[in-house]
């Protein structure tokens, strides 16, 4: 279970790595997106637009601001891939 | 200060992407060779197609110029326009700073730049419905995107438009800029045209009968004024200039490569999407230029003509240009697009930028591929090689299957 959630947030972290146009490595899981990465609200769409696409999920529009971290992220898109199933 | 010094801009910065060659320099020393950029296309598949050629950028590589970071979601029509404005600032040595920013607009020629953009957009979501679609990829489609890229790019945070009159854009452009600066609106204007090759593009034209080589048993060719022509081949690519007044452009020492007079234009609304064999409106625009510069025919040493391998188009452009000279002499009349080919808003820049050229090198550019002579363009189209040539003034005269044409003057007053 713990792999499983581990491979996940590597996963996640990949993709938004290509979305910020950073390294990896600096996607720490407690590192705030607007705050500590730059991010902005188009980023977010996108990353909430590719989340959807890869997993397959769908995931509302509320949640949004509790995807402020890559921790909350692979929390929220593990519950809603675990609800899908 | 009399009048024409107030009003007095110059062109003191120059950026080129193009099938010739990627920065002013290389752009200018393939028009001094006669380049040819025309080449098979590689962008997309043209296999069930006659026409094959374009003048494609095969080589473009925006994150040499801009850096790797920022281009990901961006379409190639905004990152052609934002290297073409990058190598502008650079070549005029300006700087963007908290100081002048207000003072600095942008003003971009493009008409079909976001057709592949809409189109590939819209494939997404029928292929994939909803869930497929990139949000971040929807600003690229909106005409105006480029230009306001280029504000945000270099943190510009003057005016900011879009001039999408077809052919005629970059021109347009022109003189939008030269009126925001003589009203004292601007300092500086970043000024252009930008157009990307894509398949949407090529395949409309090339449906319209448009492109060199779409009608059965033509050879596809680019060959401006010659007799075997029979249609466009379209080409790609971005000029941006730095625009200021001459008085601005003085005070801090920038090198000035001449001046664009006031614009001419007119409407042809005899017809849709065919040259009018009359040329009446490009006459009426060449006229208006000529007299808002206060400058006789004679006065002109070469003209830089939109001239793009279409049989009526070359031919009504030569006919109005040679009727300003009687038969007792032929003008010097060279088509820049047999080198680049068609960029349709950019068409207008590549031609100023072409002018300019002509005034800092004097030296006349060539029409290439030419070959066979049609008595019915009675000019002096400098065949395959560039020559030198005393030149102060040049006519650039831009005619469409669209209604609009236009002319301007570029000379060299501002040149010290």
């Amino acid at each position: 279970m713990a792999t499983e959630r581990a491979d996940l947030e590597n996963e996640i972290r990949k993709l938004i790595a290509k979305i910020f146009e950073i390294e990896p490595e600096k996607i720490t899981p407690s590192a705030h997106f607007v705050e500590d990465l730059g991010s902005d609200s188009m980023l977010a769409l996108e990353i909430m637009a590719a989340l959807e696409k890869k997993y397959d999920i769908t995931i509302p529009e509320d949640q949004l601001v509790k995807m402020a971290t890559l921790e909350q992220v692979t929390k929220l898109v593990g519950s809603l891939m675990k609800a899908k199933n | 200060m009399n009048k024409s010094d107030s009003e007095k801009v110059v062109i003191t910065g120059i950026g080129v992407v193009s099938p010739i060659g990627i920065g002013k320099d290389a752009f200018w020393q393939g028009l001094k060779e006669g380049r040819n950029g025309i080449k098979p296309v590689t962008l997309f598949d043209t296999s069930t197609l006659n026409s094959k050629l374009a003048g494609e950028i095969s080589d473009f590589k925006p994150e040499a110029i801009l850096g790797d970071k920022g281009l990901r979601n961006l379409d190639r029509t905004t990152k052609l326009a934002l290297c073409a404005a990058k190598l502008a600032m650079d070549d005029a040595v300006f700087r963007i700073t908290e100081e002048n920013t207000n003072d600095v607009g942008v003003v971009l020629g493009s008409t079909m730049g976001s057709v592949r953009s809409i189109s590939e957009f819209d494939k997404s979501f029928i292929k994939g419905g909803l869930r497929a679609v990139n949000p971040a990829l929807f600003p690229n489609t909106v005409i105006n995107s480029p230009a306001s890229e280029i504000s945000i790019w270099f943190k510009i945070k003057g005016f900011n438009s879009t001039i999408s009159s077809g052919f005629n854009s970059s021109l347009d452009a022109l003189e939008y800029a030269r009126n925001f600066l003589i009203l004292r609106r601007a300092q500086a204007v970043l000024v252009g045209g930008v157009e990307e090759l894509c398949e949407q593009t090529y395949k409309g034209c090339y449906k319209l009968g448009f492109l060199a080589g779409s009608v059965n048993g033509n050879k596809e060719l680019c060959a401006p004024f010659d007799l075997r022509r029979n249609g466009a081949v379209l080409g790609e690519g971005s000029v941006m200039f730095l625009m200021e007044m001459h008085e601005t452009a003085k005070r801090r020492k920038a090198r000035a490569y001449g001046t664009v007079e006031g614009l001419g234009t007119s409407f042809d609304s005899t017809r849709t999407y065919q040259y009018n064999p009359r040329g009446t409106a490009l006459k009426k625009a060449i006229k208006n230029a000529l007299s808002r510069c206060n400058k006789s025919a004679n006065e002109i040493d070469c003209i830089v003509s939109s001239a793009n391998s279409t049989v009526i188009g070359d031919y009504s452009e030569a006919k109005i240009i040679a009727s300003f000279y009687g038969d007792e002499k032929k003008p010097i009349v060279s088509a820049v697009k047999s080198m680049t080919g068609e960029t349709f808003s950019a068409g207008g820049a590549f031609q100023v930028a072409t002018g300019l050229f002509s005034i800092n090198n004097q030296c006349v550019t060539p029409t290439i591929n030419y070959k066979e002579h049609d008595a019915r363009c009675p000019v002096n189209c400098v065949p395959n090689q560039s020559r030198p040539l005393s030149v102060s003034n040049v006519l650039v005269a831009n005619s469409s299957p669209m209604g609009i044409n236009s002319a301007v003057i570029v000379t060299n007053a501002g040149i010290d």
